[in-house]
């Protein structure tokens, strides 16, 4: 009923004790307002004076206050807990997300991770919010108005006691006949209800295909089919509800009716019996608001699992084994990676077996079809994946992985599309220093080719870029993450991944241009299936099926007329006309 | 509450579905009234059958009415309360299959002005979603406000009956519950809400960049700048749900103390009122009780009310797509295709200042193959909407036959195929995606064009053949095959003209070499205009063209070009590694 995590966070069994102990003065309240209420009704049964009911409605007014005032008290004892937990979760799940890089965001894809750290935290706040109060006014409210039945009449208690079991026992069938029903339909379900989306998207191929008209015939028909189906499960899904309602009204009506019949046997007064059909409903009142919320509460549920399966994860330990240097890296230091194997999953390695040396300032191009592991190997040099097996030694020291923060503070990343963040140019390209000077931004810019397209931006270098803001073309942000490169001189090591296979071919060879300055005094790894740069490169690593199957510098492959000739051959495709 | 009339002006999209569906509506409104009025007369009913009982009336049969109705009450409600919600639901999706339809048809017809519209962002999920809070906003704010209102009277009238006086009371107390408190919550919240959205999108749009830019985050080693960066928003969010919660509790304090005023009122006046003799005395437990059960409706409306300014949102967006429907040419139709001219064409943009396509003129006549190349932004993709009649020139024409392609919309998907960078695939079966191409092709007709394109070997290997799904976009099959399987479909469409554009951008260069080839196999009778952003394949067209500024730059046959022009041959070279 409630999820065990909840007891963890801190100050959850303060608020438990004062919930507990406002849930006991709101039930006897409850019973004092029914009461009062009912000897109020019965003087005037009585046929006694008006002014007799004065004293008995006061209390009933003061009872039915005060019963929700505590209503009020309980969530004003409540929120602050509930609010600090929530913040609390949402600013450790971003340090959790910064601690476990990008691997993560793969993993979960982006969407996901962004509605975790939304709705998903909401909805815990939500069912925290919610849950600690119910199953406390579940446990306590009905079970002291019974008592207090009881030591009026044994009877009617007797049978709001067996029955009580008996509601639950007719819900939870019901509900699971309907759940069943529900899994079956679920997945014919899903595709309907993203059908329509799904047509929307497609709307262009549509059009092409000149279908655009008719479709709209298929929407309304899958639409209403989505209907039968969906109320096929409803009416099953409310029978659970149903059950709820049915038993407790007509529990209600039962012991009304009950007590006509004592009344006239003479067993009961009417004071006790209006009590008692008084406070009927608020009996089982705990039971109907926990049944009315439950979605809520899975939802709920299901989020904190989510969130908490985040936060639980472990993080890389030994970020600090490689020693900070200055400068980060020199023409003597050395990388070796021997027999590495990484992969995305525990018992499955992408890349296998990976060995190489690189020293000082080489040029390493990293060739293979798609798929080959091209970047998975960036990714491993970049820190973002760690190795399975095998040893990795950078500048002497022998590492576990390069999610060092020495290591990430020596390299640009460069991707086939880099990331612009939603703030202005200069704090884009300012991104790793954000303390550099105006005129080193500047500078920086006019080296990476970018000043005459800055001069038609309206606002120049304060000019907002990213999602949702100006667009950028491909060729300016790779421009862009150059300048990166170009304005924080001292990271030496240079990672590119495909950055130019989605230009076209002119705006290859402006951009090449730009960058091969770059090159110089750096580490640099290329990874790509655009030839022209391997003749860029003093030495090749060529990946086949996440396996180095040669390496060497270009005459060398060249000579021994291997795989690598073979890849570059069937790149070229036909000979030139 | 201007706001509230304002949306519903000029709204087509909520109110008339409220008339065109008027039966089924009022039964929805009778039911959920008749569950309350059940709820009531239940407690009403039990009230009087025990004081009647407690004056020992000397035969059962005395109470035997009021025993029968307390059953009959005791399973109406709940049977009600049923009837009540699967009615109101399938009324709801009744409707959404019209707003469904509707919505589609909006789309259709301005596919293009939306997305210029709207730049970024998943537009169509957001209309999408539009809908599914129209279907919200009958369910959780008008079934509940009108039938609360409809409760509200029937109280008020009752009690009116015996007491006009006393009635006018209750109208003004309970009307401070089901009028004045749903008000004041629209505007309260309204503000709040205004507030909390602006919160939440810059939160979202915040934890959007940090997760995509995570890798740079984490490289530039930035951790505090990166938690504090999200701390602001975190305590707004914090600090708004905060004050929206207290508004609640006390709203709904407030509520159940009118509430509870009310019911003093009552038995106060039923005392003054049924006291004459014993008989009338037994309704005065009637009276104290029968109000209890309205306090839920009449809770449930407030709440149901300040959920008004997300509907608000989305009712102003899906009226807002009605307006300016572009206005289509009258159309002709054209006989086989002999040429495809474009004649001193001309195109800006509206709003815009730089002219895109600046006097181009072009004439393409059967079989031929023409390559387009060019830088992005230099005009390319404009070139092949003004050709598909998406766009029309400011000046010049685009003609096909002597017509202009705006004047052919109707018959364009006979004339022209298209094969795009990211072709949909629609997530149904292999079968029927490629089928798309031609709703008439028979099963072997399907075969034959996957065969053509050399996906026969894949698919019957796949368990399911033909019938396999081809999941969300595609998904199912690599970018590759994708882009075979639209060829397929291309290949049913059979139209004289075939516009490809930048098909293998997403692909490597072997894939992209085994598919042009396929490509220019397959389409070798057709009229192609290829926009490609590199020189892979180019042998396969018999002229090329480079656009530089809106303008043709170099252009002539690709043997010719590698032979006279050193740009084109070091480009050339490039291209193949050299």
């Amino acid at each position: 009923m409630i999820d065990q995590r909840v007891f963890q966070f801190p100050g959850i069994r303060k608020v438990i004790v004062w919930q507990s102990l406002l849930t006991v003065i709101q039930a006897i309240l409850i019973i004092l307002q029914a009461k009062y209420l009912s000897v109020a009704i019965v003087n005037l049964w009585k046929l006694q004076a008006v002014g007799t009911i004065v004293a008995p409605l006061v209390i009933f007014a003061v009872a039915f206050l005060g019963r929700h005032l505590m209503t009020v008290l309980k969530n004003w004892l409540t929120y602050p807990f509930v609010e600090s937990t929530t913040k609390k979760l949402r600013k450790q799940f971003m340090a959790k997300l910064f601690d476990l890089g990008p691997s993560v965001v793969a993993q979960e894809g982006t969407g996901n991770v962004v509605t975790m750290g939304l709705e998903g935290i909401d909805k815990i706040q939500t069912y925290l919010m919610m849950i600690i109060g119910k199953v406390l006014d579940l446990a306590i409210t009905p079970w002291l108005i019974l008592i207090y039945i009881a030591l009026i009449q044994w009877k009617e208690a007797l049978f709001l006691l067996v029955i009580y079991p008996l509601i639950i026992f007719f819900m939870v069938i019901l509900g699971l006949a309907a759940q069943a029903k529900a899994d079956r339909q679920y997945a014919g379900y899903q595709r309907l209800s993203n059908h329509f989306v799904d047509t929307l998207r497609g709307l262009p191929t549509l059009k092409q295909l000149g279908l655009n008209k008719q479709y709209a015939g298929n929407v309304y028909s899958v639409s209403e089919d989505y209907r039968k189906k969906t109320m096929a499960t409803l009416t099953i899904a409310m029978t659970s509800t149903f059950a709820l309602d049915f038993f407790t009204t007509l529990s209600i009506a039962i012991i009304a009716v009950f007590l006509g019949f004592g009344l006239m046997d003479n067993t009961i007064q009417l004071l006790p019996a209006l009590v008692i059909l008084t406070l009927a409903p608020d009996y089982f009142a705990p039971m109907r608001n926990f049944a009315n919320d439950y979605h809520a509460t899975l939802n709920g549920k299901n989020a904190l699992t989510a969130v908490l399966d985040i936060l639980h994860r472990e993080t890389p330990t030994d970020r600090d084994t490689l020693p900070a240097a200055t400068p980060v890296w020199t023409p003597d230091d050395e990388l070796h990676l021997d027999h590495v194997n990484v992969g995305y999953d525990a018992d499955h390695a992408t890349l296998k077996d990976i060995s190489f040396n690189v020293r000082g300032f080489q040029k390493v191009g990293i060739i293979g079809a798609s798929g080959s592991g091209k970047s998975t190997l960036i990714n491993t040099l970049s820190g973002f994946l760690s190795p399975q097996a095998g040893q990795i030694t950078a500048r002497g020291t022998q590492v576990p992985h390069l999610d060092q923060a020495a290591w990430q503070k020596s390299f640009v990343y460069i991707p086939q599309s880099p990331y612009l963040f939603h703030a202005s140019l200069r704090d884009n390209i300012a991104f790793y220093t954000p303390a550099a000077s105006d005129e080193a931004v500047a500078q920086a810019a006019h080296r990476a080719g970018l000043t005459d397209w800055i001069a038609t931006l309206p606002d120049g270098f304060a000019t907002q870029i990213g999602e949702g803001s100006r667009g950028v073309s491909g060729g300016q942000a790779q421009r862009i993450a150059l300048a990166r490169a170009f304005l924080d001189d001292s990271r030496r090591i240079l990672l590119f991944d495909e950055p130019t296979a989605h230009l076209d071919i002119e705006t290859e060879v402006d951009l090449k241009q730009t960058m091969l300055p770059v090159f110089k005094d750096h580490l640099v790894f290329f990874a790509t299936h655009r030839l022209h740069w391997m003749n860029e490169m003093d030495y090749i690593l060529v990946l086949d099926h996440g396996r180095v199957v040669e390496q060497g510098t270009p005459d060398q492959l060249q000579a021994q007329n291997g795989a690598y000739v073979r890849l570059r051959s069937e790149m070229e495709g036909e000979a030139p006309a | 509450m201007k706001g509230f009339f304002k949306t519903f002006e000029h709204d087509h999209w909520v109110m008339p579905y409220l008339k065109r569906y008027k039966g089924l509506l009022t039964l929805v409104l009778f039911l959920g009234f008749m569950t309350f009025f059940c709820g009531g007369a239940l407690m009403f009913n039990s009230g009087y059958l025990i004081s009647k009982a407690a004056t020992h009336p000397f035969n059962i049969l005395m109470i035997y009415v009021p025993i029968v109705l307390a059953r009959a009450f005791g399973i109406g409600r709940p049977a009600f309360r049923y009837a009540e919600r699967l009615t109101s639901h399938n009324w709801v999706l009744r409707i959404v299959s019209a707003f469904r339809k509707r919505l589609y048809q909006s789309v259709e017809k301005q596919a293009v002005a939306i997305r210029q519209k709207h730049q970024t962002g998943d537009v169509l999920g957001i209309l999408a979603e539009d809908i599914d809070h129209i279907e919200n906003l009958y369910l959780r704010t008008i079934f509940p406000l009108v039938i609360g209102w409809l409760l509200y009277l029937f109280i008020v009238i009752g009690i009116g009956y015996f007491n006009w006086a006393f009635g006018l009371l209750m109208l003004l107390l309970l009307g401070i519950i089901v009028v004045v408190m749903p008000l004041m919550s629209v505007a309260v919240n309204g503000k709040r809400e205004f507030q909390a959205r602006q919160v939440q999108r810059h939160f979202y749009t915040r934890l959007t960049d940090a997760v995509l830019g995570l890798g740079d985050w984490l490289i530039s080693g930035r951790r505090k700048a990166f938690l504090g960066q999200q701390d602001k928003p975190i305590d707004e969010i914090a600090r708004l749900r905060r004050s929206d919660h207290y508004f609640q509790w006390w709203r709904n304090f407030a509520i159940q103390f009118l509430f509870g005023a009310a019911v003093i009122l009552l038995v106060w006046w039923a005392g003054v009122m049924f006291t004459g003799n014993q008989a009338q005395a037994n309704w005065v437990a009637a009276f104290g009780l029968a109000l209890f059960p309205a306090v839920e409706p009449f809770a449930d409306m407030s709440q149901g009310v300040s959920e008004w300014p997300v509907y608000q949102d989305s009712i102003n967006r899906v009226n807002g797509l009605d307006e300016n429907v572009p206005q289509l040419a009258p159309q002709q139709t054209v006989g086989d295709f002999a040429d495809l001219t474009l004649d001193h064409v001309s195109f800006t943009y509206p709003g815009a200042q730089r002219q895109v396509i600046k006097d181009l003129s072009l004439t393409l006549h059967p079989g031929e193959k023409l390559a387009l190349l060019g830088p992005s932004g230099t005009g390319k993709s404009t070139l092949l909407k003004l050709i598909l009649g998406d766009e029309t020139p400011d000046s010049g024409q685009v003609t096909i036959n002597g017509v202009p392609v705006d004047q052919l919309q109707t018959q364009r998907a006979q004339l022209m195929g298209v094969l795009d960078q990211q072709p949909y695939l629609f997530n149904t079966t292999v079968m029927n995606n490629v089928r798309l191409g031609n709703l008439q092709a028979t099963d072997a007709e399907v075969r034959q064009a996957v065969k053509a394109v050399e996906l026969d070997d894949l698919i019957g290997g796949l368990p399911n053949g033909y019938n396999t799904q081809v999941q969300e976009a595609g998904s199912r099959f690599s970018g590759g095959e994708r882009q075979r399987l639209s060829l397929a479909r291309i290949l049913l469409q059979d139209t004289p003209i075939i516009i490809l554009d930048e098909p293998t951008v997403s692909l490597d260069p072997i894939t992209e070499q085994h598919l042009l080839d396929t490509v220019f196999d397959v389409l070798k009778d057709k009229t192609i205009i290829w926009v490609t952003h590199h020189l892979t394949g180019i042998q396969h067209v018999n002229q090329v063209r480079f656009i530089e500024d809106g303008q043709f730059d170099m252009s002539g046959t690709p043997q010719d070009l590698y032979h006279e022009n050193q740009r084109f041959r070091d480009l050339y070279d490039m291209d193949r590694g050299r």
